[in-house]
This record gives structure tokens, sequence and C-alpha cells, in this order.
């Protein structure tokens, strides 16, 4: 495990001899700062000091040029930058956020800075911290930074299904995929998102990875549409785990494009061994909707949101079966308080938008429309 | 550290690609300092502006500036310190925070401040004292800050081994708030009686520590769903049945469910699995004394103080098996070391009182009397917490009294 970390840690700071400038002609030499000892306190000494140490590999030394320069001008956002990313490369991570803090301070919009503090949070498991740090990155965006950005998409990925939101989660780790990424490190957080663990990688126990992992690579079977593939993963999920929640939630979501009978028996026999499952209710009332079975599918989507009243999904669902019921007055409403609590899903806007123009509310219509415009614009933007 | 950094996908992290393009293209914003001749009030006025202006880092050097001219300017620190704790930047609102609640007549929300920031800062023990200090000048401060404050004063009673006053704060909580996978892990750790902090405990218990706070969450909200605890309980169950705090916390819901034989079999498991699990031990005995079971009641009740000496339950609950067996002197001198070790408890006092009664001691059982009215008028103080979370076990058919 050591050993694989300290690859790990080495193949991330491999790429550090790049970052080195070439030393500048006039720079001090090696120790020159140690070596004059009035001159020590002297600013721009030691600033140079710092870069040429830093440049030449010398990082303890480099840090502690950075600290000594950033006590004559605590304010410096070049010795803080530098110091973070050393103290970071370093592991030092609880040091590394503090200066990231005071750098953000006054460079509150810099992007990369966040993400590194959401990363040095990570670290120090700090999650919600991290969690909203590294979004607040991925909004102000990463420039072509490729690889920090798959950095930060990752750790926001994990950290979404750690924090129960799956279907962000998988979304973005979709698109993580559909980009090129390396899938064999996408694989665990896959996994724990399909089953809905709230588990980060490293927090999945001994005795469940072979589960996650399995059903990590049925997910990305299914997505490459690798039929044969789907099919024998989930088949061997199904006789190893078919007793665990979860495992028949994620098959039956995969047969109700394919086979939607067979899907409907996975999932209630996903009720079975997880009565409380709301995913499991919403699925089957979508997919009862489909089937033209409003009642029923109403049905399901009340009990889903008795069971989880927050939950915007089952909300849209609600708000789709009783529209689909013919109560176009409460499918609105419900829709509107799903549309408030999850502004960001397209889907709603669209039900809305169709459901007040059958309403003939042509001014609400074109607001939704409106809305719809400008999320689809993000996600090009994205 | 190891495993984190195993599971991180450092080889995405190329730190070049945000080197030195990154620092040349800062814009770093320059704070407006105050020029040297300004006097205290225009700084001030300054300051204030800044602040409300939400130019955030010249507020910051204005007060800084503020509070060197003028060290006793208490709205000088404490606009410093909030302003510094919402930047994240708490060693130096801590020491705005100190030396506001030095200064000021009563420091109030300022303590809250202090115990956030030394937790920040991992000074734990302090930043428990300052949730006490807190607690006991009446939770004071904006609904916000209230919320934070007591979520965090949760978690370091659940560090200190106080989990039944922290799994009460967080009760209340989850009442304000409904359920967040933050509140459910603190309800875990709790609940299964770990002394740890969501940053420090295993990841390997991860798994363990969300079940039991999910199903802690439901069997503790309003109305009680206890289908939905089961579950949870069941799976817990499934997972981990050879952990004594697993059927401990079963154990505890199943009292919560007033069936005490199931919960009984629990503990007796919990015990079976750790035998020196003294806290079981007492929630056996309690069961046994309701159930007129006087001769295992008294085997544990003395056993788990033997145990832990310092847990005031362990001795309440003797002193009332002592009770039950009519030997009131030593029930009095159990219930008094209970009453010396939480003085604050309520219930204790109850019990106390009764003795003396029994006793014949009836000035001392008046004084306990009152001291439990007067225990209840401050039911906003921590103290007294445990015993409201004080599981009521159903009479069974045996019952004493």
């Amino acid at each position: 495990m050591i050993a694989r970390a300290a690859l790990l840690l080495a193949l991330a700071v491999g790429h550090l001899p790049q970052t080195r400038a070439v030393p500048q002609k006039d720079a001090p030499v090696k120790g020159s700062v140690e070596a004059h000892g009035p001159a020590r306190s002297n600013f721009e000494q030691l600033s140079r000091a710092a870069e040429q140490a830093r440049n030449e590999s010398r990082d303890d030394e480099a840090m502690r040029f950075y600290q000594q320069a950033l006590q004559l001008r605590p304010t410096w956002p070049e010795g803080l930058w530098y110091l973070s990313t050393l103290l970071y490369e370093k592991e030092r991570y609880s040091e590394a956020r503090d200066h990231l803090r005071r750098f953000l301070a006054l460079n509150p919009q810099t992007g990369p800075a966040w993400a590194l503090l959401g990363m040095s949070e990570f670290q120090t498991r700090e999650y919600a911290r991290s969690l909203d740090h590294l979004q607040r990155a991925m909004s102000l965006g990463l420039g072509d930074r490729k690889e920090m950005a798959q950095s930060t998409f990752y750790f926001v990925a994990v950290l979404r299904t750690r924090f129960e939101h799956y279907t962000d989660s998988m979304n973005l780790l979709m698109a993580m995929v559909k980009s090129d990424q390396k899938t064999d490190l996408l694989v665990e957080p896959i996994g724990l998102a399909a089953l809905r663990l709230p588990f980060l990688p490293a927090e999945i126990p001994a005795d469940r990875r072979a589960l996650v992992r399995l059903a990590g690579l049925a997910v990305l079977a299914m997505e490459a549409q690798r039929q044969e593939d789907t099919e024998k993963l989930f088949q061997q999920m199904m006789t190893d785990y078919g007793t665990e929640p979860g495992v028949h939630f994620l098959y039956g979501a995969f047969l109700m494009d394919q086979r939607p009978e067979e899907g409907m028996r996975e999932m209630k026999r996903e009720l079975e061994i997880s009565p409380s499952s709301v995913a499991a209710r919403v699925r089957m009332a979508e997919q009862l909707l489909k089937d033209e079975k409003p009642a029923d599918a109403l049905q399901l989507a009340q009990q889903a949101i008795e069971l989880e009243p927050d939950s915007s999904t089952a909300r849209l669902i609600l708000g789709e079966s009783l529209i689909a019921t013919g109560d176009s007055t409460k499918g609105i409403a419900e829709l509107e308080k799903a549309r408030d609590a999850a502004p960001e899903r397209v889907r709603t806007h669209w039900d809305l938008l169709r459901a007040y123009t059958a309403a003939g509310r042509p001014e609400d219509a074109k607001r939704e429309k409106e809305a719809i415009e400008k999320l689809n614009t993000q996600t090009s933007q994205q | 550290m190891g495993w984190l950094v195993e599971a991180t996908p450092c080889i995405f992290l190329d730190m070049f690609a945000v080197s030195l393009v990154l620092v040349l293209t800062l814009t770093s914003q320059q704070t407006a300092p105050a020029k040297p001749q300004q006097s205290f009030h225009e700084i001030a006025t300054q300051a204030d502006a800044a602040r409300t202006a939400d130019r955030i880092q010249d507020a910051i050097e204005l007060y800084s500036q503020g509070v060197r001219l003028r060290p006793s300017w208490t709205d000088g620190w404490w606009s410093l310190g909030s302003l510094l704790y919402e930047q994240d930047r708490f060693p130096e609102a801590n020491a705005a925070f100190t030396r506001f609640a030095a200064l000021a007549p009563k420091p109030g929300p300022a303590h809250a401040f202090l115990g956030l920031c030394e937790y920040e800062t991992k000074d734990y023990n302090s930043a428990l004292k300052h949730f006490r200090s807190w607690a006991r000048a009446g939770w004071t401060g904006t609904p916000n800050l209230i919320d934070v404050a007591v979520f965090h004063f949760a978690l370091l009673l659940t560090r200190d081994g106080k989990f039944l006053e922290a799994l009460y704060l967080l009760a209340t909580e989850e009442a304000k708030k409904g359920s967040s996978p933050a509140l459910v892990e603190a309800m875990g750790l709790a609940s299964l009686r770990m002394a740890n902090l969501p940053e420090d405990y295993p990841p390997e218990n991860r798994e363990m520590v969300w079940l039991a706070g999910e199903a802690a969450f439901y069997a503790s909200q309003d109305p009680r769903d206890f289908v939905r605890a089961s579950e949870y309980s069941q799976r817990l169950l499934s997972r981990f049945c050879h952990e004594a705090s697993v059927h401990f916390f079963r154990g505890t819901l199943f009292n919560f469910e007033h069936k005490a034989e199931e919960a009984a079999a629990e503990f007796r498991k919990a015990i079976q699995l750790s035998p020196d699990h003294a806290a079981a031990m007492v929630e056996l005995a309690r069961i046994d004394l309701t159930y007129d079971r006087p001769e295992e009641a008294f085997s544990l009740a003395s056993r788990a103080t033997e145990l832990t000496p310092g847990d005031p339950e362990a001795h309440d609950v003797l002193g009332q098996v002592l009770f039950a067996r009519d030997r009131f002197q030593e029930s009095a001198r159990e219930l008094e070391t209970a009453k010396r070790l939480a003085p604050d408890s309520s219930m204790i006092r109850v019990h106390l009182a009764r003795t003396y009664g029994a006793l014949g001691r009836r000035k001392e059982a008046q004084e306990e009397i009152a001291a439990v009215k007067l225990l209840k008028d401050k039911e906003q103080i921590l103290a007294p917490l445990e015993d409201k979370t004080k599981i009521r076990v159903q009479p069974g058919p045996n019952k004493q009294q």
C-alpha cells in the first residue's frame, strides 16, 4: 500500500521539473541568503532566493525562504501561492490549506487556487468544505489546465457520492468517461454512485470492493453499449450479491430500457430487500407513466415523497403523475416545487413548459422556455 | 494519510498547469490602509463602511488598525473576528474573539465562535470548554451560529465520550433542519459510542457509522420511524454482527421501541462480545430492575461501577438496585456518588430524594426535590440533557413500585 502511495505521489510530483523556470543569471547562488546575514530580512532577496530554490528543486529551502519573505510581506500573492503548492506536494495539507485561504482572501476569483484548496481539504477530511471549494473552482473555471480539471472533477464526483448526490455524481463521472479520461480510476467511483453507497473509494469495505467494481464495470459496459458484457457483468452481480441492497435496482434500471417487464420485476425485488427505497419507486413510477398507467405511477410517487419529502426527483415524478391523471393544478404545484428545489434540472422546466401551455399560461411557459435555453447554453459552455 | 494518498488520483495533478501563468495573471487586490495621520474615529468609520460595502480585505485591514490604535475597542475586535472567521482564517479569528471575550462584560456568542475556531485549529479541549461556557450563558447568537455551534459542540461531546448529550443535541438539530449526511455521520459515531470526530475515525468504519447514523436518525425523528430505523439496523447487524457496539446500539433502539426483552438480548450479546462493556451492563441492569431480576441487576451494576467508577449512570443504577433490595444506606452512598459526578442530573436527584425518604431523612429529601425543580427551570442548560434522553423501559409484568 505504501509503495503504491509512493508511486502515485512520485507520479504526481514527477511533473514538477517542468515547473522550474530556468534560473536567472543574476539570481543569488544556493544558500546565498544565509551567507549574507544583514540582507536576510530583505524581501527582494528572500523572494529571489525562494524562486531560485524552487526552480532548482530545493523545496525545503524554497519553503523556508517563502516563509521568511511572507513574514515581511504577509499578503505577497506569489509567495502564498508557491508556498501552498510546495506544502501540498510535501503532503503538508493543513499548512497548504491555511496559506491558500490567505491567498484566496486576496484573490477570490482564482479557480485553480480554489481547486488546490479543495484538494487540500479533501486530504484533511474536511469534506463539506472541500466539495464547496472544488465546485467553486469548477464554476470559476480552470482555464486550459486539463490535468487539474480532471483531478477537480474526480474529487467533486467522489464527494458528491459521499454527500448522497448520486445522480449529480454519476452525471459528472459519465462526462469524464466521455472525455476519454482513464476509466480504470473511475470504476469504483461509478460503482459507488450506481449502488448508492455514500463512501469514498478509500472507504469501501474490503469485502465490498469486488461488488463495487463489478457495478462500476457494468455501468461502463452499459455506457459503451457493450450489450453482451453488460449482461454478463450484471448476471455475475446477481449471482454473487443478489441479496445486497442496491443491486437489483441497478440491474432493473438497466433492464428498463431493454426489457421493461423484467426491469419492473427487478425493482420489485429491490423493494423487498430495501423496503424504503425511494429510487426504486421513482424509477418504477417513471416506467408506469411510459406504460400509460398514471394511477399506479401516482401511488408510487406519493409513497416516494412520503418517504423523502425533500427529494426533488420524487416531487418531479409526483408532478408528472398528477398531470397524467388529469390533476394539472396540483401537478403544476408539485413541478414548481421540484423546479425550485433543483432549478438546474432541464426536465422539470420542460414539464412545466408543457403544463403551463396546456393550462393557457403563456407567460409562465415563456419563462420556462427561457430557463431551458439558459441551461442548454450553460451545458454547452461546460 | 497513507490511505488517502493511495485513494487520491494524484496522477491527474500537474502543478505545472497552475504555476507561473497563474501567479503572473493574478490581480492582487490591494487593501486600502488608512493614512498614518488618521484618527481612530476616522478609521472606525472607514472600517464599518468597508464592511458594509463588502470590501472584506479593506475592512479587515482597517479594523486591525483600529484595534491597534485602541485595544479596548470591543466592537472592532468583534467585527474583526467575525470577518476573519467568515474567511476561514481561524487562528486569527480566534485571537480577535479572545480579545473581545476578555473585554466584553457579556461575551455571549463570542464563546461559540471561540469554540468553532478552536475546533478548526484542533484545540479540542478548549473548544469544548468554550461551548460549555456558551451553553451556560444561554446559547445566544444568530440562528445560523447556533446551528453550527450546536453541531460542533455535539461532535466534541462525542469525542469526549458524552454520547447521550451529543445525541440529544444532534436530535435537536435534526428536528430543526432535517437530515443531512453530516448529521447522519455524527449520529452514527455517537450511537456507536465511538469517541471520534468525523475527520479522524478509521475509514474502514465508514459503512458501520453510516448505517448506524441512518438508523439513529429515523429512530429519533418526530414522529419516530421505526420501520426505516429497523431497515438500517438490520443491515447493520447483517454486516457487523461481531461488533459489540452494534449490539449495544441495537439494544438502545429496541429500548426506544419499548421492546425490553429484545433490547436485553442485544445488551447481553454486547457483553458476550465485549465482557467489559460497562454501558451495556448499565442498560441491562436497568431492564433487569424493571423486570424484577434483582440478582443479575446487582451483579451487572456493581461490575459497571468497578469498570467505570467515574460514570454517574453506573452509580445511579446501582443505587436504584440497592434501593430495590431495601439496602437504603448503601443506595444513598451510590446515589450521592452519582450526584457528585453529575450534579445537574435531575433524575439522580429524584432517586436520591426517594432513598432519603426511605431513610427518614426528610429534610435532605426535600432539598433534593427543590433541586430537581431548579434544574427543570434550567432546561436550556446542557447538563440535564442525559435525563431528557434517558430511555424509559416499559414496565414489565413484575414491575416494581
